[in-house]
């Protein structure tokens, strides 16, 4: 699954290997360790790694004068592993720094103006910084700086037993915490020669899928806010509530924390599946109904046509992932990709859209929606009453692996490094978010301010998940 | 009907959360819990707010703002610390992330829970409340 190539080659030729590499898949991010700076690739046959050897001056040339996606790995890299790059485009520091944010990047020009929001927001959002530069109401450049939920979680993991650390895992970002426990046991499972029964994959698909239900009800309705619908907002939110109830039902907690952990299951999860199959049926009436009624509100549509659009080519040059890659003509899904657990004999349909604005993005959650139910009943159907095997112990030998699953916002991947004694050597968590916020910021180039709050909401990206 | 005497106005403030509370904070204006039945309103600026939510373990880069969201409270002002980041028990407590946001702003009320739920933290806001009034 995981090949990895150690090249002492000069920079052509690892620019070069990058530029195959990249024809081949699809470039999903970079991070350093002790000794080397790994690049990752994913392609239709699983993931593969170009590493080089960082010897003792640590020294680099930036891959992402390149291929800009790097950008922010690169410069994560040399703010936390003191990878000393050249040509470096944005060698801004990625973190805080002794407290402050490095300053943010703004245009000047006549009769352009700045201002920022943030790090604290007006409503109940995650702390970030975003300065705007406009001209007017047009916004010619926004800057999104995160890192204000930098917990340093990376190095807090490292020398955890995977055992111990999934809990951790779990905790990083509550919005994808399903799919980022999914994708760690993933990486441990290959490390340990673990395969999960077909029942607890079923498990796990019908996990993941009611975080994609929740999450793209809150987008939704957040989306419907943002464009100043007010019953969309509230009627999106009721039902994202009981979608949280759902999961409740389903594992014991709103938010799916510890359902899926290395081994199989966490907690335990559908014990008790008529009660479940019963509200699932209702809620999945429910949403169909309001996804009608939003869909169907002229005022609101008109308000997410045309908005916030991510040309193709900008998509895959910054690297967008999820809804908000296929939504601007893309097709990757990982659960068709490489698919994995459950999804290898139940795989969903693909939801694309071609309109690459706010409403195309709305409309491939919309159909995703329906789509995770459809999910969640067939593998239901398939558990019928089936007993649920226990958690299995892992034991990973040394190496590296990666999982990589799709969140509600896409590509999620945890690299995991295991050391002699079964422990976490190096643990890195590249988010759907993370590589997608770029692209917000790309999105609202020449979109006027008061689009802004459903632009952003029609990504409805993470915080905590990009800052670690 | 003591509880509902006096009407908070709430800032929430986000020291490093892992966004699990929030989700729940923001649960607190759905239909089902509808804080505003209880006089309760979640504000947009802190010049508005009596009462202050904080999450998250606290971080190096929240610190200043965090302080200057407190400081443009007018007093009586009321700190509610949400989730066990805050209250100093969460995954993430100690280096590098700090102590916990409640913790270090010295929060009058703790709310446990990973995250609580929309009831814990609404039991929470009454006591707020009720401090508020005493
Ligand atoms: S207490 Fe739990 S849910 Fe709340 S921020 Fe911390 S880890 Fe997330």
């Amino acid at each position: 699954m995981i090949s990895v190539g150690t090249t002492a080659a000069d920079v052509r030729t690892f620019h070069e290997d990058v530029i195959a590499e990249c024809e081949n898949g699809i470039p999903a991010g970079a991070y350093a360790d002790a000794d080397f700076a790994h690049y990752l690739f994913l392609s239709a046959g699983g993931a593969s790694t170009l590493s080089r050897a960082l010897h003792g001056e640590r020294r680099l040339h930036a891959v992402s004068g390149l291929v800009p996606l790097f950008s922010w790995d690169e410069r994560e890299m040399a703010q936390e592993w003191g990878v000393r790059f050249d040509a470096l485009p944005d060698d801004r520091p990625f973190y805080a720094h002794d407290g402050a944010m490095s300053a943010a990047r703004i245009v000047h020009g006549e009769g352009i103006m700045q201002f920022v929001v943030g790090p604290v927001h007006a409503g109940i959002i995650e702390s970030g910084r975003f300065t705007f530069s406009s001209g007017g109401e047009t916004i010619v450049h926004l800057d999104a700086q995160l890192g204000y939920a930098h917990r340093g979680i990376e190095r807090a993991l490292q020398g955890a037993l995977p055992s111990q650390a999934a809990a951790k895992v779990a905790r990083i970002c509550g919005g994808c915490s399903a799919s980022r426990s999914y994708a760690f046991a993933l990486a441990i499972e290959a490390l340990a020669d673990v395969e999960p029964e077909p029942e607890i994959e079923l498990v796990r698909l019908i996990v993941a899928e009611l975080e994609r239900v929740y999450n793209h009800l809150a987008d939704l309705a957040a989306s419907a806010s943002g464009a100043g619908y007010a019953v969309g907002f509230a009627r999106g939110m009721a039902l994202k509530e009981r979608a949280m109830r759902l999961c409740h039902a389903a594992c014991g907690h709103r938010l799916l924390f510890d359902a899926i952990a290395p081994g199989g299951l966490g907690r335990p999860v559908l014990e008790d599946r008529v009660p479940f199959g019963a509200e699932l049926a209702e809620l999945e009436r429910d949403v169909h109904l309001y996804l009608t009624a939003l869909f169907g509100t002229a005022s609101m549509m008109s308000r997410w046509e045309r908005a916030g659009i991510v040309p193709y080519e900008t998509a895959k040059a910054f690297g967008a992932v999820g809804p908000a890659y296929r939504a601007s003509g893309g097709s990757t899904d990982i659960r068709t990709f490489i698919p994995y657990g459950a999804y290898r004999w139940l795989p969903p349909s693909v939801a694309c859209g071609a309109s690459a604005d706010a409403r195309a993005r709305c409309e491939v959650k919309r159909d995703e929606t329906v789509e995770s139910f459809a999910l969640i009943r067939r593998a239901l159907h398939e558990l019928s009453d089936a007993s649920l095997p226990p958690q299995r112990p892992v034991e990973p030998r040394p190496g590296r692996a990666l999982g990589v699953v799709e969140g509600p916002r896409g590509t999620e991947l945890v690299a995991v490094h295991v050391d002699e004694r079964g422990r976490i050597e190096r643990i890195h968590v590249i988010s759907a978010s993370y590589r997608n916020w770029p692209i917000v910021a790309r999105a609202m180039e020449n979109n006027i301010v008061p689009d802004f709050p459903l632009v952003n909401k029609s990504f409805n990206l993470c915080y905590a998940c990009a800052d670690r | 009907m003591t509880m509902f005497r006096r009407s908070i106005g709430i800032r929430h403030l986000v020291c490093g959360s892992c966004n699990g509370c929030e989700h729940e904070m923001n649960a607190l204006n759905n239909a089902f819990y509808d804080i505003t039945q209880n006089g309760w309103d979640l504000v947009a600026s802190p010049r508005h707010a009596d009462v202050v939510t904080v999450t998250g373990p606290m971080t190096e880069a929240m610190r200043t703002a965090a302080r200057a969201t407190l400081e443009a409270v007018p007093r009586p002002k009321v700190v509610v610390a949400i989730g066990d980041c805050a209250t100093g028990d969460g995954p993430w407590t100690g280096a590098p992330a700090g102590a916990g946001a409640g913790v270090e702003l010295a929060a009058d009320v703790m709310v446990r829970g990973c995250p609580p739920t929309p009831d814990d933290i609404r039991a929470g806001l009454a006591r707020a409340a009720e401090l508020l009034d005493s």
